[in-house]
């Protein structure tokens, strides 16, 4: 287990070892009886309602009422032998957590394809909640065939059936994981990409001065580091030198990118809008300025985040094992 | 000529095609310059970048007809940006070029066919000929590979770093086209592949990367090969040069391509 070595996180971990002695006796008293994890040395089951309230309780902001940050299968009352963390609980992830013998799958992304994260398909043709309506919509076809008959749901069904037979729980931590300061996901990803010693800029905790690179090595450093595939993608010139870089995990707005653009010459990001952001990137590398976009995807951006959450989870729950699952990169690209 | 009257005449010329002219659309208006201007030739494309305008310029066009943004939103709502140092440098050179821009975006997907469809099928190497029914966007091919079909859409439309997610040596038949930013479902029960712009990847409903991906997992042949907003709809731009050829003819046309704006690492 590696250390931490941001002052932050050491507090917050020490809160959390004493939330644990403090709160223990009941976690112990009441699932007693519940297997040990195979591997997992002399570890016994908390039940699911316990280590989410001792997460919200230290998360280290405020729990907001209104929040995505909520149980999306099982319930808390479930007996707990192993947690995940992952940034997508898709089925591949669910299939090695059950493999593991871990019932908590703790995920910064969705597992139903939207903010409403329903186990049930939405109704008509499911858009989802999360469409933003931007540019490029077409209108309904008048002379278009009827469309296709309601869907079968083979993939919730798939789904649902792995979560419920082997008795999963899945709980979202993503807005509150975000709103610490610094964010703990831009934390996970600088970590992982620059080595736990690299530091924010004091006033600017996106905004970290790295060794000199030209665009081009740096991307292909960040591919190696992140275990990416295909889903990786540059704008920029790549002779472009590099020294400072912003690093913004998740999905990111144009606002967000020209807040960062005047004090960097890489901006590191998860999602964009490609209407917005790309074109931004593309002009201002255009103007002459030496800039440059790293565009790695939500999921791959996030796993390292929720890679620290294990740690932080790890001393927050002493009593079982704390793993985390990697979504990988869910893109391939065909060999040019 | 001026603009007012290019504008007129795509406004007279869709409508005789009983396409209604939209007076309330946001999308498609003057972005900068104005009616009066003096058009010394149209070049269409894609997004309205800086390149595009350097090269329009340099071939004595000063009309541009972009399908998507110009100030990098898609209202172009100019108070988003005009902070930027940026944004007066784009404007100065609109001025510099005397640039006039009406963007074509909403008026082109109520056109039937749809020209950003039948280009984009073109680009990658569709047969038009197997589409199921006009502009049901559904072309069933002979069964092939996922892996082989990425790598031909690839090829055909020449671009650097698509994403494909499903599994490669997945058997695929069934392939629906989306552009742009608004794709298809892919949990239609007649749909193995999507091949399409833009989509989120995890927030999207049935039209997203994590769907699809969860989908390849349940052993489905179910894929979706993403080319990026630009290029899935730059190829429409082409046609709708080739179509107002049909009824200006006083000045040049011609697409000149955004291009694709992503390159991969190594």
């Amino acid at each position: 287990m590696r250390q931490i070595s941001r002052r932050e996180f050491g507090a917050l971990v020490a809160t959390g070892v004493a939330t644990t002695v403090m709160t223990g006796r009941f976690a112990f008293g009441e699932k007693a009886m519940a297997a040990p994890l195979p591997g997992g040395a002399g570890s016994a089951a908390l039940p699911a309602a316990e280590i989410l309230d001792r997460l919200r309780r230290n998360v280290g902001v405020p729990w907001a009422e209104q929040t995505i940050d909520t149980l999306k299968a099982g319930a808390e009352t479930a007996s707990i032998n192993g947690i995940a963390t992952t940034s997508l609980a898709s089925i591949e992830v669910l299939r090695q957590a059950a493999a593991a013998g871990t019932n908590l799958i703790i995920t910064s992304g969705t597992t139903f394809y939207g903010r409403s994260d329903s186990r049930t398909p939405a109704a008509g043709r499911g858009g989802g909640p999360g469409r933003a309506g931007g540019a490029g919509a077409p209108a309904p076809d008048p002379a278009a065939p009827p469309p296709p008959p309601p869907p079968t749901a083979p993939v919730y069904e798939a789904k649902n059936q792995l979560i419920d037979s082997n008795g999963l729980v899945i709980f979202r931590l993503s807005d509150h994981w975000r709103a610490r300061t610094p964010d703990g996901f831009g934390v996970g990803l600088a970590q992982r990409l620059f080595g736990e010693g690299v530091t924010p800029d004091s006033g600017a905790p996106d905004l970290y001065d790295i060794p000199a690179r030209s665009l081009d090595i740096l991307a292909s450093d960040v591919k190696a580091r992140l275990g990416g595939r295909g889903g990786i993608r540059v704008i920029g010139d790549p002779s472009t030198r590099i020294r400072r870089v912003a690093v913004l995990a998740g999905t990111k707005a144009v606002a967000d990118l020209l807040a960062v653009s005047p004090h960097v010459d890489a901006i590191i990001a998860g999602e964009i809008r490609e209407w917005e952001s790309s074109e931004y990137m593309r002009d201002l590398a255009f103007s002459g300025r030496p800039k440059g976009l790293i565009l790695l995807g939500r999921v791959l951006s996030e796993d390292p985040g929720m890679e620290l959450a294990s740690r932080w989870l790890a001393g927050l729950v002493p009593e079982i094992p704390v793993r985390h699952i990697s979504a990988g990169d869910p893109y391939w690209r065909p060999e040019a | 000529m001026k603009a007012s009257e290019i504008v007129d005449r795509i406004r007279v010329n869709l409508e005789n095609t009983g396409v209604a002219w939209r007076a309330n659309t946001f999308r498609d208006i003057y972005k900068f310059g104005g009616p009066d201007t003096e058009v010394t030739g149209i070049a269409t494309t894609m997004f309205l970048s800086m390149d595009v305008v350097e090269r329009a310029a340099a071939q004595g066009l000063n009309m541009i007809i972009p399908h998507e943004t110009t100030f990098w939103n898609d209202r172009d709502d100019t108070a988003q940006v005009d902070f930027d140092p940026l944004y007066e440098e784009k404007v100065e050179l609109l001025r510099r070029h005397n640039i006039v821009i009406f963007r074509m975006h909403d008026h082109m997907h109520d056109q039937r066919p749809d020209f950003t469809f039948v280009a984009m099928a073109r680009e990658i190497g569709l047969d038009p000929s197997l589409e199921t029914a006009p502009n049901s966007h559904l072309f069933i091919v002979p069964e092939t590979t996922l892996g082989e079909l990425a790598a031909k859409v690839q090829r055909g439309i020449g671009a650097r770093a698509i994403r494909v997610v499903g599994d490669p040596e997945a058997r695929v038949s069934r392939i629906r086209i989306g552009v742009g930013y608004a794709t298809p479902n892919l949990n239609a029960a007649d749909t193995d592949v999507i091949i399409s712009g833009e989509q989120q990847e995890t927030d999207g409903g049935f039209d997203s990367a994590a769907f699809a991906l969860d989908a390849a997992a349940s052993g489905l042949p179910r894929a979706w090969i993403m080319l990026g907003h630009s290029i899935s709809e730059e190829g429409g731009m082409n046609d709708f040069a080739e179509w107002m050829k049909g009824f200006i003819t006083e000045v040049p046309i011609r697409l000149i391509r955004t291009g694709e704006p992503f390159w991969a690492p190594r």
